[in-house]
């Protein structure tokens, strides 16, 4: 009771909804979120199935004001989820909303206004002057708030002489733990251009495959690294290599497969900045959904840079930076749950993929025998 | 039973229809000395009683009959759109009611000029041989300085209505308005209500999945300048409030009882209540309507008018478009009638 006349749990404003709704927008693919909050900020998660997840950081610099306000751990059973919650768990709350109705909340102005498409001597009825806020690009005001435990999250948007309040029901949350990924026991890591890796599932989802296969290997001291897909149509490669790091030696023609990807190599020395095996004698090899990937197509095609990591289970992270308009870099994680090869597929499927392994390794290494001589 | 008319503003008369013919598909028009009456009586949803000056579409306008030189007509909406929307492009457009193998029908025939280069004959040929301008031009003087008229002919099978038959018709009554309220730019406010309508129906689909497909906006309104529009579900409640907006003053020569009249209207009465900044709970009159009839309604926006807001709390909503028109006089009405679900 004594908790009604404390502070909000948070409050925090941003000059933007659009950088909320752009960030947001990548994890859209579930119903439900669920609602980290922590002093450095929000991070929003949704899961599918249990073996993919996503998740999106707003880092409090996307704030103008970002006030958290640890509650109380709870006496008793005052409020609706203090029952069977942890302490750790009310020390930093988490809740469940409607993702879709948060992501069209946050675009209700602005993007929809009819007067935005028509030049300022057409419209009906001029919503802005020369110092009014839209000039400043700061014309979707948006107050994030959270009372305390188990009460609605509460977005207000304000423009000009609307304001807009949308509580958003918040709902127990449904899962506690993510999905577990060993960042000490990375198996492999590679950074590169978000919008490579967008154009490379592009390209292979126009089969509509049912796995996607991550293959990386150093051949002759130089990273390889291809996705592959396979499903019922056929199956396709796309293999990213980068050029000859040797000092001293001319670099050769680059030797990208065509539609490895469309830009010029030679401006772009290395298509993978980074390139780590934890044991780079072995070719790493492991199988997802591509259905699951595809969700984060989105996120691939803002992105800036991607970090592809496995680890040693075969789970794969992949973290997407993605520059927002204030300069600042925020982070949108996905996380996703190897398919168990060869066990349990049926026989028809195994072959497919045994073929196609054993073809693209050892293509691969005649290509890549081939640049190097 | 005679009626001629030539169109003056195309442009009105096409977003009128099409506006008209978002609430229901027939529309009773009642063609007098005066003025011109469109009323659209759907089974369910809005009703439009909309009365126009002549001059607000037509020009060298007669009607004849015998009937006081009243005439009355159901004019199916959607085929006189599409009439409409293909003189668009019209130099000229005349309406008349005519009568063909005993069948009345409005005959709208739509003059139109091409020009100069993009006549059918030679409309690529002459285009990209114009840098022989020699050749091209004694085409150009031999067909009339190079423009013609394509005439088109639109026929509206339409009923003629006996003055018994909308006898029975009349404008709905309703008490006197606890606020009237001059409402933000229509499409605005559309964008808006259609956003909600959309967030009802993503919150019905994740929710119980028994929610009604029916959206309910709720549209409130107080003397103090302040609309509201709210909607449930059981994800989210959301409203938008707008500040800043007319109420405007009765005139006292208009209210019944005059200036006692106005003293004990139940504007006066609810200006006593609520706030300017929309934060009181106090003052509002609202009204439950159905979203998607209200986009309907919205779509009377495109006509850029001033729309006036009549709120009876709990039970009906009235808008009063007023048509814009040069004089400024003689202003043409459309009147929504909206009523309210109850809880």
């Amino acid at each position: 009771m004594d908790d009604e006349d404390e502070l909000p749990i948070l409050t925090a404003v941003s000059s933007s909804a659009r950088q909320l709704y752009l960030l947001l927008r990548c994890i859209n693919f579930s119903e439900k979120a669920h609602v980290q909050i922590n002093e450095e900020g929000l991070k929003f998660s949704v899961d599918e199935a249990s073996v993919m997840e996503g998740s999106a950081f707003l880092d409090k610099s996307l704030f103008t004001t970002y006030t958290f306000r640890a509650p109380q751990p709870p006496q008793h059973s005052q409020h609706s989820n203090s029952d069977d919650e942890d302490e750790h768990l009310s020390a930093t709350p988490t809740f469940q909303i409607s993702l879709p109705s948060l992501l069209e909340t946050l675009q209700i102005f602005g993007l929809t206004d009819p007067n935005n498409n028509r030049p300022p001597w057409a419209r009906d009825n001029p919503t802005s002057t020369a110092f009014s806020n839209n000039v400043l690009g700061m014309n979707n005001m948006c107050r994030i708030s959270y009372d305390s435990p188990g009460s609605p999250l509460s977005i207000i948007l304000t423009e000009a002489t609307i304001r807009t309040t949308c509580n958003l029901s918040t709902y127990e949350p449904a899962f506690a733990e993510e999905i577990p990924f060993d960042r000490q026991s990375l198996a492999f890591k590679t950074i590169m251009r978000g919008s490579w890796l967008f154009d490379a599932i592009s390209e292979l989802a126009s089969t509509t495959p049912e796995r996607l296969t991550l293959v990386a290997r150093m051949s002759h001291g130089k990273p390889y690294f291809a996705l592959s897909s396979s499903g019922s149509l056929g199956s396709a490669r796309v293999e990213f290599n980068n050029n000859p790091r040797g000092p001293g030696r001319a670099p050769p023609p680059p030797p990208t497969n065509a539609n490895a990807n469309p830009d010029d190599p030679l401006t772009q020395p290395n298509l993978l900045e980074t390139f780590q095996l934890s044991d780079p004698d072995t070719t790493l090899r492991s199988t997802y959904k591509f259905a699951l990937i595809q969700k984060a197509a989105r996120a691939m095609s803002v992105s800036t840079k991607v970090s592809i990591r496995a680890d040693t289970q075969g789970v794969l992270s992949l973290q997407f930076m993605i520059e927002v308009e204030s300069g600042n870099v925020s982070f949108v994680d996905f996380r996703f749950v190897p398919l168990v090869e060869d066990d349990e597929e049926g026989g028809e499927g195994m072959d497919v993929d045994e073929t196609m392994g054993g073809r693209s390794e050892d293509e691969g290494g005649t290509d890549d025998d081939d640049e190097d001589m | 039973m005679r009626f001629k008319a030539s169109i003056q503003n195309i442009n009105t008369f096409t977003k009128l229809t099409a506006s008209l013919n978002s609430l229901g598909p027939l529309a009773w028009v009642k063609l007098s000395d005066d003025q011109v009456c469109f009323t659209i009586i759907p089974e369910q949803g809005t009703q439009v009683w909309a009365v126009l000056s002549i001059d607000t579409i037509f020009e060298t306008y007669t009607v004849q009959s015998a009937a006081g030189n009243v005439i009355n007509l159901e004019v199916p909406l959607t085929s006189l759109t599409r009439a409409l929307k293909s003189a668009l492009n019209a130099t000229s457009a005349q309406i008349r009611l005519t009568k063909k193998d005993n069948i009345p029908l409005l005959a709208l025939t739509i003059v139109t000029t091409s020009a100069s280069n993009s006549y059918a004959a030679f409309p690529t040929a002459s285009a990209n041989n114009n840098n022989e301008d020699g050749v091209d031009a004694p085409f150009d003087s031999a067909f009339g300085g190079g423009s013609r008229e394509t005439i088109v002919t639109q026929e509206v099978p339409v009923r003629v209505l006996g003055p018994d038959t909308v006898a029975g018709l009349h404008e709905p009554q309703c008490r006197e308005p606890d606020v009237h309220i001059i409402l933000p730019p229509l499409l605005q406010l559309k964008s808006i209500s259609d956003r909600f309508t959309k967030l009802a129906l993503a919150g019905a689909k994740s929710g119980s999945g028994t929610t009604a497909a029916r959206t309910r906006l709720e549209l409130a309104a107080n003397m103090h300048g302040c609309l509201r529009m709210s909607i449930k579900t059981d994800a989210m409640s959301i409203s938008s409030v707008w500040t800043d907006l007319n109420n405007p003053e009765l005139d006292p020569n208009q209210v019944a009882g005059g200036e006692i009249g106005l003293a004990e209207h139940p504007s006066t009465r609810m200006k006593q209540l609520g706030t300017a900044d929309g934060r009181s709970d106090e003052g509002w009159a609202s009204v439950r309507i159905d979203g998607r009839d209200w986009g309907k309604v919205m779509s009377v926006g495109r006509l850029g008018g001033r729309v006036i807001a009549c709120f009876c709390h709990d039970h009906a909503l009235i808008l009063y478009v007023y048509l814009p028109n040069e004089n400024g006089e003689d202003e043409s009405v459309l009147t929504y009638y909206v009523s309210s679900y109850s809880a």
